[in-house]
């Protein structure tokens, strides 16, 4: 590739910023550098590259489900460097059993609704969220969208809102 | 400005409606249909070709409904431009229901008439699910051209409801469903109240088609 | 402002009310207002005509875009993206076929990477024009609406001609586009942007010097850089805070290296600064698809659509004649497969950064197709640019943010 000289810079830097971090550092299919780093590292990690590597932005947080097999979720943390004009990818694989991770909103507060949304969507929570709920979906509603087992049809699509109907109903039917 | 066309100066058989309120029926509808107040309820992409279907190309100032209000107490028509989605159908519900009466619906788009392209968990299939809707509109986005034939449509509907009928015999004593304390009126008589009880997934049971002038919802 | 850069202030907490300064008031804004520009619904507690506590709630117009693209394959996704930010259609779709492209190890040739920059940029034009348009009407400017639908009427009737609809287009294919530019359309696209920016020294000469825009829209709604930074804002809104980063220079892709344009940049991040970047955009983007109809003139004739079947759908003649042909087309339309992997392009959209990140498992279902859609971050910045101001100042912070929820919610 054109660009290998910059890929082999970013990943100096990287691995000069993450020393003493247990990661592995791998090149995915569109040749942007690849971090995967276990639940307990990636706060520590993401702080790093931060303030160490110089990447000032948070571009994504998402998680990706790969349902039969175990750890089946697999959250993507990708950062932008203003100043080096790159970007990484930060991956970390968690249980369906207890999808848990550190919230790194302390580090940018632009990652308040991606890990909304990635809760919502997955219902995989972030340790240190404060106020951790649901982005697009209702808030009372039961299911996480995403999940591989959730159908596209969706269970039940209307039931807050035939719920909200009957009790309209009720205190019209009450008061008058 | 459309005519007092004949077909709205036939005499009404009833014992209370003569000639006299037949001329007056007329008069009325003729104010009401050339002078709609369109709430537009712009949801997505359709609201985009609603803006431009109120700009200078298309004008729908030329058939008497351009003063699009956002507030639902001022308008008439309802415009449902775009995408309806469960999270977002109480707020559509309530604004139907602050409108007051008469009031008329157009279903803009796919999404609002049947779901479209959206079979998905999030997404109202067919605002008629929710809403007594007057006329359809295809198109994802339908051109403006199309909604302004609608809007000519639903004019034409307008020219044949007998407003003042219900002056004379009295006022329905039955309440409406929509929780506002409303009484039945006659243009909104076409949904049912078990339609929304179905589900929207289920197969669309065959609908009666609107009572234009009648008396009670049909059966 | 600056004391509140790096705290994310979750949800708005039990307010007690203070009897000495009087009972806040809880305003719900939204979801049905026009100021918000779609369906967006902001909870505001208002001290006097100070607001408080801001908290944008979105999703009431989420569709589960990603859902259906995991259920529906890759080819029949694609008009999907139209519908994500609704004003620029073929952006979306440019965005979402170069990260499949990327994934797939596809190349593009010349002239169409020409025709996609083209169109992109008129893309950029119009939703611009939007931006303008519903802005100015919100703080008062009634006129400049309908000055802004004149030219986005030209713009349809072009796309029209072109790719026959006025919007949500689904023009761009895999691998390339899906007709050529023919050189009756050339004229047509020609005299439209050699005329554009007279009509765009009109809105200059309306609004730029006016004093009731200048005073709603200087030093409202300020961002510093690094608060930009932080807050994950890109594109437009980046760059009025002096961060001269572009995607299209910085990250180039589509050819756009070959291009010569200017990145405008803000000093102050107001309000007023947003304006003037995305005016000066506009200029730019005329520039920039004046060169593209040139090199399109230049290479009249030559291939506009690659050829790997596994992934183009060949041409409609030839469906219709030739029975391999037929199967490519079937086997693109239900089945296509990605090679395993991720893979991730963001190109700068009219409202920011827009990304897709698709991964893939060999299957001919897609692994994931996660959006990055840059309104959402628009949106979460309203609180940092509006708690502690005026009420009246809240359009203005909306408009110049300039989001669109379709792309907001997915």
């Amino acid at each position: 590739m054109s660009q290998a000289p910059a890929q082999r810079e970013t990943r100096e830097r990287i691995a000069k910023a993450l020393e003493g971090i247990d990661h592995q550092t791998s090149e995915s299919r569109d040749g942007m550098t690849c971090v995967d780093v276990d639940r307990d590292g990636l706060h520590e990690t993401l702080l790093r590259l931060r303030d160490f590597a110089g990447f000032s932005q948070i571009t994504f947080v998402t998680a990706i489900d790969r349902h039969p097999a175990e750890p089946r979720f697999e959250v993507a943390h990708q950062l932008w460097a203003c100043a080096y004009a790159d970007r990484v990818r930060v991956r970390t694989r968690v249980n369906g059993d207890d999808p848990r991770l550190p919230s790194c909103v302390d580090l940018w507060p632009g990652a308040g609704f991606m890990e909304r949304e990635c809760f919502d969507m997955f219902g995989v929570g972030f340790d240190g969220h404060e106020g951790l709920k649901r982005l697009l979906m209702p808030e009372e509603y039961e299911h996480h969208p995403l999940r591989k087992e959730f159908p596209h049809q969706g269970i039940e699509p209307d039931k807050l809102y035939r719920e909200w109907d009957a009790a309209r109903r009720a205190e019209w039917e009450a008061s008058s | 400005m459309g005519p007092l066309t004949p077909s709205a100066l036939e005499p009404v058989e009833t014992a209370d409606a003569g000639f006299l309120a037949t001329r007056a029926d007329a008069l009325v509808n003729w104010g009401r249909k050339n002078s709609l107040w369109p709430m537009p309820l712009g949801l997505s992409c359709c609201g985009i070709e609603l803006m431009a279907m109120i700009g200078p190309k298309f004008d729908i100032a030329r058939f008497g409904a351009e003063a699009a209000r956002f507030s639902p107490r001022q308008c008439d028509l309802l415009i449902v431009a775009g995408t309806l989605t469960w999270k977002m159908a109480q707020a559509c519900r309530t604004i139907y229901d602050q409108m007051p009466d008469p009031k008329w619906v157009i279903a803009m788009g796919v999404c609002s008439s049947s779901g479209g392209m959206y079979d998905s968990y999030a997404v109202v299939q067919g605002v008629d699910s929710l809403l007594p809707v007057d006329v359809y509109v295809p198109g994802c986005p339908p051109r403006p051209d199309a909604v302004i034939d609608a809007l000519l449509k639903l004019q034409k509907r307008i020219e044949r409801e007998n407003p003042l009928k219900r002056v004379i015999s009295g006022p329905a004593t039955e309440l409406d469903d929509t929780g506002t304390g409303a009484r039945v009126y006659q243009p909104n008589a076409a949904v049912r109240r078990s339609m929304l009880d179905r589900h929207p997934h289920a197969p669309r049971a065959p609908r009666p088609l609107p009572h234009p002038g009648g008396e009670e919802e049909p059966s | 402002m600056t004391a509140k850069v790096f705290q994310y202030a979750p949800a708005a907490p039990e307010l007690e009310d203070d009897p000495v300064r009087g009972e806040l008031m809880h305003l719900n804004m939204g979801p049905q207002h026009p100021a918000t520009h779609g369906v967006l619904r902001l909870k505001i507690d208002m001290d006097g005509e100070n607001m408080r506590n801001v908290e944008p709630v979105v999703g009431y117009l989420h569709r589960g875009k990603e859902k259906t693209c995991e259920s529906l394959g890759w080819a029949k996704f694609l008009p999907h993206t139209d519908r994500l930010d609704y004003v620029q259609p073929l952006m979306n779709n440019c965005g979402y076929l170069m990260a499949l492209e990327k994934l797939a190890g596809l190349a593009v040739p010349e002239r169409g990477r020409l025709i996609r920059v083209l169109l992109m940029e008129i893309s950029r034009i119009a939703a611009h024009l939007i931006y303008l348009g519903t802005t100015a009407i919100d703080l008062g400017a009634v006129s400049m609406f309908f000055n802004t639908f004149k030219e986005r009427e030209r713009i349809y009737t072009i796309l029209d001609a072109y790719t026959g609809h006025r919007m949500n287009n689904s023009y761009i294919r895999m691998g390339g586009v899906y007709a050529d530019v023919d050189p009756e359309v050339e004229g047509k696209v020609r005299a439209f942007l050699e005329n554009f920016p007279r009509e765009i020294d009109g809105y200059e000469a309306m609004l730029t010097g006016n004093r009731i825009w200048y005073d709603r829209n200087r030093d409202v709604g300020v961002l510093t850089r690094e608060e930009a930074l932080a807050w994950s804002l890109t594109g437009p809104n980046l760059r009025a805070t002096g961060v001269e980063y572009d995607l299209r220079k910085n990250e180039p892709y589509s050819g756009y290296e070959d291009y010569d344009f200017e990145v405008p940049v803000g000093t102050v991040g107001d309000c007023y600064d947003r304006y003037l970047v995305r005016v000066e955009e506009m200029r730019q983007s005329v520039k920039i698809a004046l060169q593209a109809l040139e090199r399109i003139r230049d290479t009249r004739g030559a291939e506009f659509l690659a050829e790997d079947r596994r992934y183009v759908l060949p041409p409609r003649g030839k469906v219709h004649t030739s029975m391999e042909e037929l199967i490519f087309q079937f086997k693109v339309v239900t089945d296509m497969r990605l090679p395993k992997g991720e893979a991730y392009v963001g190109i700068e959209s009219s409202k920011g950064e827009l990304g897709f990140f698709v991964a893939s498992d060999g299957r001919s279902n897609p692994l994931r197709c996660h959006i990055r859609a840059p309104g959402l971050m628009n949106v979460q910045a309203i609180p940092l640019l509006a708690e502690g101001r005026l009420f009246s100042d809240m359009v203005a912070i909306i408009g110049s943010l300039d989001f669109v929820m379709g792309e907001v919610d997915r």
